[in-house]
This record gives C-alpha cells, sequence and structure tokens, in this order.
C-alpha cells in the first residue's frame, strides 16, 4: 500500500476490528469495548442514530404522502425488496434497494438487506426462541451436514447473559425442546391462543402453544434503563425505530453501549473489500476497506476480527479475501466455505374461524403472538421427512365494516359495524437441509460499484422441503378441525428461499478443519485471530428465529478472544 | 372565527401547500400536478364530483372538504402501474359514454340522485367477492384492479377515496380513536366494555 507513514499506521491500528453493526456485530462492539479492547467497527451503510435517524416513527398514517403506501417508482424498479412484508413508506429507507447492490440469481433467492448502522436489528420480527440439544444434535443424530462442535450446555450461560442486557418477554413454558430462558413477563396469550393451546394439551403428546419469546421490555429492568430504553408500548410500528427502544436492536441498545465505553470507533460508509493475511506473521493482520463516499482503499489493523457482516455477505467477505495461503477464499482449506447455505421455509399458512367465545376479545395491541415449538421427529425419526417445523398461531377479532354503495349509508359503514368472530391463522417455520449444492460463489466477471465481484447464489428448496410442507398442512388441518375451527383455509406459495431472512451457513462451524471453517468457539480453524458469529457460522438451521442464537454465540466468541489474547494466543 | 382558528387554518393551507404542489383551476379549487398520468381539468372534476358523491359532505366533512381528490389524483398518479392507468383511462371514456347515452349530459350536470344511481349501477353489475375478510396489516387498496376499464375506473376512485378518507386525519381523530400508543395489551377483554359503534 501507498500509505508508509507510521502515524497514520498507527491511527489506523486498533485492537479489534468488528466488521458489520447489525445484530450479531452490536454484540461484538460492546462484548470488546466492554472488556477494554479499542475497537474499529465497520458498517457498509450509513450511520443511523437511535431516535434521531427514525424520521417516520411519530407519523400519524395522513402524514405520510401516499398514507403508507410505496409508489409504483419503487415498487417496481425493486420486485426484491417490495416483496418483503416490512417494506413500506414508513420503512423503505431501512431497506437496500435491488439495484443498489445487485447479485446474481442462479437460482431465485430474495436477498433482502439493510445497510446502515443496526442493519437488520431495526426491521427484524423480534422472535427469541433458544435452540436445546434436541437441535445442536440434530446433524449427528439424523445424519447431515457435520456435528456441531458444541452443545446446549456451552451456549445455555451465554442465552442467559444475552437475555438479560437485550430483555427478553417471556414465559417459563418448561418445554425441554424450547429451553425457558432470563425472561421479562411474558405477553399473554388471548382467549382463542389459550383455548387452542388447552385443545392441543388434551389431545396430544408434545404439542404447545406458548407465547412466543421475543425482544421486547414488557417491564424493564435496571439495566435497560440504564441504556436509555423503556417500556415497550404496543404500537406495533416497530419497522419505523422505536423512540421508546422497547425492543432491542444494535441501535438502542449495543452500539451507544460501546460508544459509552470510549473504545469504539464506529466508521459508516466502510465496505469490507478483504481481510488481509500475513503469510510470515501467519494470522490475520487487518482488513481492506473502500470509503464508499471517496472509493479511496484504505488499510485498518487489529490483532483480532470479528466478521459480523450477515450470512451472506460475511461469506462475500471470506470469498474475497484470497491470499497465496487461502487462494480459495479465506480459511478456505476444506473447500466448504460458500457451501451449505441453508434457510427457513415459510411457504405454507393456515387460517380458519372459530365460533366460540364471543364475549371475549383483546384491548390494545401486543408486539408478539402465539408459538408452537417444533413437534415432529423430536424424540425420534417418525415422518418420511427430516426434522420439523415450527408454528406461528394468532387468534384475533376486528371490526367489520360495510363498503357498500355511496354516500351517508357508506360513511356510516366505514365508522360502524359489529366485532367480527374469531379468527386463527398460523405459518409455517421450517427447518432446511443445509446441502453442498445450495451455495454462494463470486461472479467471474461482474463486479459492485466498489470493485468487489457480485455473488451468484444457488439456494432452492429439495423434496425434505416440500414433504415438511404438506405434513404441515395436514397436521394443522387435522388439529384446526379437532379444535372445531371452521371454514380453514391452506395455503401454500413459492416465495423464493431469502425472504424467510433467514439465510444461514457457507462458514459453517464444526469439530473438523476438513468438513467446516470454524471451530467451536467461532474461529477460523486455519486463522485463529478471526472469529465469524453471524449467520454465516451456522452448522445447521433448527426451525427457531436464529437471532437470539447469533447474540450468544457471538458474546461467547468475542470473550473467549478476549481470554485468548490476555494468554497471548491470538 | 378567533385568531387562533384563523392561524391554524392559515397554517394548514400552507401545510398543504407545502405538501402537495397543485394548480389552481378555474372554480378555484386545486389539486395535484400529476406527472405519470394524463388528466386535464374535466376529467379531474369527474373524479372530484365522483370521490363526493361516495364520500358527501354530511353533518360531518365531504371528501372535497377533505381535499380527497387531490388524494386520489396523488395515488392514481404514484401508486398504478402504466398499464392499470392506461385501464383506468379507458374506464373514464367508457363511464363519460355511459352517462351520455343514458341522460344525455355529463356526469357533473346530473342531479345528486342520478349521480348516485349511476354509481350503485356500476357497482351492483360488478361486485367484489362478497365475505368478510380480515383487515391487511398493509392495506393495499391499488392491487387487484378489476380487468373490465369500467369497473377499473370506478373501483380505483372507490378504494381510494375509502382509503383517503378512513386513513385522513379527521377519520381517525374525529370518527374514530386512532390510538398509536396503546401501551397496553389487554388480552380477556369483555367485548362488552369496547367502545365500539355497533352496525
Amino acid at each position: 500500500m501507498a500509505n508508509l507513514n507510521i502515524d497514520s499506521v498507527k491511527a489506523r491500528t486498533f485492537d479489534a476490528i468488528v466488521i458489520g453493526s447489525g445484530i450479531s456485530g452490536g454484540w461484538a462492539a460492546k462484548e470488546l469495548t466492554g472488556n477494554g479492547l479499542k475497537t474499529l467497527v465497520l458498517e457498509r451503510g450509513r450511520d443511523v442514530k437511535h431516535v434521531k435517524d427514525y424520521p417516520t416513527t411519530n407519523k400519524f398514517p395522513w402524514e405520510f404522502e401516499h398514507h403508507g403506501q410505496l409508489p409504483v417508482s419503487v415498487t417496481e424498479p425493486n420486485p426484491i425488496v417490495s416483496r418483503c412484508y416490512a417494506f413500506g413508506e414508513d420503512s423503505a429507507h431501512f431497506f437496500v434497494k435491488d439495484n443498489e447492490h445487485p447479485y446474481v440469481q442462479t437460482k431465485p433467492f430474495d436477498w433482502i438487506r439493510g445497510y446502515q448502522v443496526g442493519g437488520k436489528s431495526l426491521l427484524w420480527a423480534r422472535q427469541t426462541q433458544r435452540w436445546s440439544d434436541f437441535d445442536f444434535e440434530g446433524p449427528a443424530r439424523d445424519g447431515f451436514a457435520v456435528d456441531w462442535p458444541i452443545r446446549y450446555k456451552d451456549i445455555a450461560p451465554w442465552y442467559s447473559y444475552v437475555e438479560k442486557f437485550a430483555g427478553i418477554a417471556g414465559n417459563k413454558d418448561g418445554i425441554p425442546e424450547l429451553p425457558d430462558g432470563e425472561f421479562l413477563p411474558g405477553y399473554p396469550l388471548n382467549d382463542v391462543e389459550v383455548y387452542f393451546g388447552d385443545h392441543l394439551k388434551k389431545n396430544y403428546k408434545n404439542r404447545h402453544v406458548i407465547s412466543a419469546r421475543c425482544a421486547h421490555l414488557s417491564k424493564p429492568n435496571d439495566i435497560h434503563l440504564q441504556q436509555g430504553r423503556t417500556q415497550c408500548q404496543n404500537r406495533d410500528l416497530c419497522q419505523r425505530g422505536c423512540p421508546f427502544g422497547g425492543y432491542f436492536s444494535s441501535n438502542a441498545s449495543t452500539i451507544p453501549w460501546a460508544e459509552k465505553s470510549g473504545n469504539m470507533t464506529l466508521r459508516p460508509f466502510s465496505v469490507v473489500e478483504s481481510i488481509i493475511y500475513d503469510e510470515k506473521l501467519g494470522k490475520a493482520t487487518g482488513v481492506r476497506i473502500i470509503d464508499t463516499n471517496t472509493k479511496q482503499s484504505i488499510e485498518y489493523y487489529a490483532r483480532i476480527i470479528f466478521v459480523n457482516a450477515a450470512a451472506i455477505n460475511t461469506n462475500l467477505v471470506l470469498l474475497n479475501s484470497k491470499s497465496n495461503r487461502f487462494p480459495n477464499g479465506f480459511g478456505n482449506d476444506s473447500g466448504v466455505l460458500g457451501k451449505y447455505v441453508a434457510f427457513h421455509n415459510y411457504s405454507a399458512h393456515i387460517g380458519a374461524e372459530y365460533d366460540g367465545l364471543k364475549e371475549w376479545t383483546v384491548d390494545g395491541r401486543s408486539p408478539t403472538g402465539g408459538y408452537i415449538p417444533r413437534f415432529r421427529n423430536v424424540y425420534k425419526q417418525e415422518t418420511n421427512f427430516l426434522r420439523g417445523y415450527a408454528c406461528g398461531f394468532s387468534g384475533y377479532r376486528y371490526q367489520q365494516h360495510k363498503y357498500d354503495g355511496v354516500g351517508s349509508s357508506l360513511k356510516d359503514g366505514l365508522v360502524k359495524g359489529d366485532l367480527s368472530p374469531w379468527y386463527v391463522g398460523s405459518h409455517m417455520m421450517g427447518e432446511t437441509i443445509p446441502k453442498e449444492s445450495n451455495h454462494v460463489s463470486l461472479d467471474a466477471k461482474l463486479k459492485d460499484d466498489w470493485g468487489v465481484p457480485l455473488l451468484n447464489i444457488s439456494v432452492d428448496y429439495d423434496d425434505n422441503d416440500e414433504k415438511m410442507k404438506k405434513d404441515y398442512i395436514e397436521q394443522l388441518t387435522e388439529m384446526f378441525t379437532s379444535a372445531g375451527f371452521k371454514n380453514i383455509q391452506p395455503s401454500t406459495n413459492h416465495q423464493a428461499p431469502g425472504l424467510d431472512i433467514h439465510e444461514m451457513g457457507g462458514a459453517r462451524m464444526g469439530k473438523d478443519p476438513k468438513t467446516s471453517i470454524l471451530n467451536e468457539w467461532n474461529q477460523v480453524h486455519a486463522c485463529k485471530n478471526v472469529f465469524v458469529t453471524d449467520g454465516a457460522c451456522m452448522t445447521s438451521t433448527s426451525c427457531q428465529n436464529p437471532s437470539l442464537t447469533y447474540m450468544a454465540l457471538t458474546a461467547r466468541a468475542a470473550n473467549h478472544a478476549v481470554e485468548e489474547m490476555k494468554k497471548g494466543n491470538v | 372565527m378567533n385568531r387562533r382558528t384563523v392561524i391554524k387554518n392559515l397554517a394548514l393551507v400552507i401545510g398543504g401547500a407545502v405538501l402537495l404542489p397543485s394548480c389552481l383551476r378555474k372554480d378555484g379549487t386545486s389539486y395535484v400536478q400529476l406527472k405519470h398520468i394524463s388528466l386535464d381539468g374535466d376529467q379531474q372534476n369527474l373524479i372530484a364530483d365522483i370521490a363526493e358523491i361516495i364520500i358527501p359532505k354530511t353533518d360531518v366533512p365531504g371528501a372535497k372538504d377533505l381535499n380527497l381528490p387531490a388524494f386520489v389524483l396523488k395515488m392514481l398518479d404514484d401508486c398504478y402501474n402504466k398499464k392499470d392507468q392506461l385501464a383506468f383511462l379507458a374506464g373514464l371514456d367508457k363511464f363519460n359514454t355511459l352517462v351520455k347515452t343514458k341522460y344525455n349530459s355529463t356526469f357533473s350536470d346530473l342531479s345528486v340522485k342520478d349521480k348516485e344511481a349511476v354509481l350503485i349501477g356500476i357497482e351492483n353489475s360488478n361486485k367484489p367477492k362478497a365475505g368478510s375478510k380480515a383487515p391487511a396489516r398493509r392495506p393495499k387498496p391499488q392491487k387487484n384492479m378489476a380487468a373490465d376499464p369500467l369497473n377499473a375506473f370506478y373501483w380505483s376512485i372507490k378504494q381510494q377515496t375509502i382509503f383517503g378518507y378512513t386513513t385522513s386525519q379527521f377519520f381517525m381523530t374525529k370518527e374514530i380513536f386512532y390510538d398509536m400508543v396503546p401501551g397496553r395489551y389487554n388480552v380477556h377483554f369483555p367485548v362488552s366494555k369496547l367502545k365500539l359503534k355497533l352496525a
């Protein structure tokens, strides 16, 4: 590099570098700075300061130009992001537009991204269920992917650690396959949700409706108030950013906490081009970034590097970090980098009506709903497909208006209306099996605006997914029917992988460096001062929403990194 | 009118002018300057008159009072794709022909009763599927436009007028109570205690 000025090198040298400021990068930043490490946090997008940079957060519907609708000038050039449920006139500024960072869809893949400080932690659905050993032991028991190098006991204390700080609402349900955690009071289930839960308890072994655990401050503790956050106000406008800090995001929680330590340097507008590997030292010495405003290439140095660019982009950074030592991508001695990418199957839904409990309803709003933990193939293999699915389950009523005709009768119909019967709805959250053929790779020719190769994404459903989807519809139809629900309407869609926004893998953890990229501490097997703790590290996907596990793995790895630094091992 | 009201109204006028770049027309009303769909003054008037029949002034404000025609035009301009806009324009011509054939008049010159009869006639000829359906989290009134131009024209105006009305400040603060910050979730709540205006 041209810049050999010693002072300049010093100014660009830190104890640690964190690539990415989303849900896992924020945790890496908090843990490393909290342990006294001078930490550079690199973010490819702009800064988003808590509250100050939530421009729509307190707007009423009529204060939006199109009352919340997106104009064709936004939706037509951006078909991918427009398919995301949270993409609206109130939240569009937090999403990457299709043409801002193109990729090659070898097979259809809806890659939903948030390039800003906080990443997608501003936009997530805030569901936080723990994994159990039924999940960590899955690949070994069922013979797919590779064995996880960790078990529940390894991560359990770290689940507790992150739950206490993030603030997770939930009930102690005592279900072995969905372990209890450190909960704030859970949001209660409504009457029809309770009714269905009782029905399952009476008629099935091992099927439960619980209040879905979620990262909302139902009753903040002192640690949350110290973060400047306060109780969730049940606005249900989370995708705008929450002025109360009612839900967990990097912006509301970990990033300002890291900032407060005085040890964090946050550098937005910094696309990481590659990780720098020093052949003589046998370790990574820093990263090379492109400043997105000046297009200047700059190197930063540190003793340890955390890669938290979000699953697919972490694969991109690693694949693009080539050296004599790693000609096929960083740490890729095994050749599995970019492979065994998996996701969650969200392509089935079922709705129905219930004629009972007419005298009860709800008042106010809940930030979460009901959740049916996985009940298929938990204790033993019992179906013609591997693994299983969790189900969202919610009941609701609404005021039925009349839209007929014109004039004063119509005006009346828009104001008045009787309450509907209870409606219930469920969606499938299916585990998918990581396969070598589901992979991402660098395009040989095409590059992005920063000179980084575009990614080819080749990820698809398989026969196991189809069988599981069929089973979901069959089982839920049967459960709904026996519960006395009427007008049962199952539906399936063909949404592309990616729209679940649970893409995982590509740099999986494993015991054997010959078949995995990362060890049990999320360290690159072949370069121990590089840690990957976002979705890219996932060996299998289970069916729980993954963010809580990323947080716990990150906190665990960061504290291990600090110990190893103290011992002089990295 | 006291001073405070005057200032408030002035602020509304100025605010409106800033929010909706508009063109002043002969009759003094002003609607949105259109960028993607071509509608002349008469056509804009027609849409405004239809909106006013759909949501008329009663003891509470109507479409024109609430500037809903400008909102409908803005939605037609920005939120409909080219194909749907062309269907809308074709439907507008059919609509004018239908009125002319039946009444030998323009829509705007008809009595309120005749105007209502024209709209109800179209509505009854092609009702969207009956049955109550839960309101979507993000309602998209411009989706699934009718294939037949006359219906595409009528239902677009009706749906956007209703959407604009039910998301207007007037409606959400005076006709219903939009609770932006409920701060509560009472989960086992007797229906009898709900403050709903029943049908």
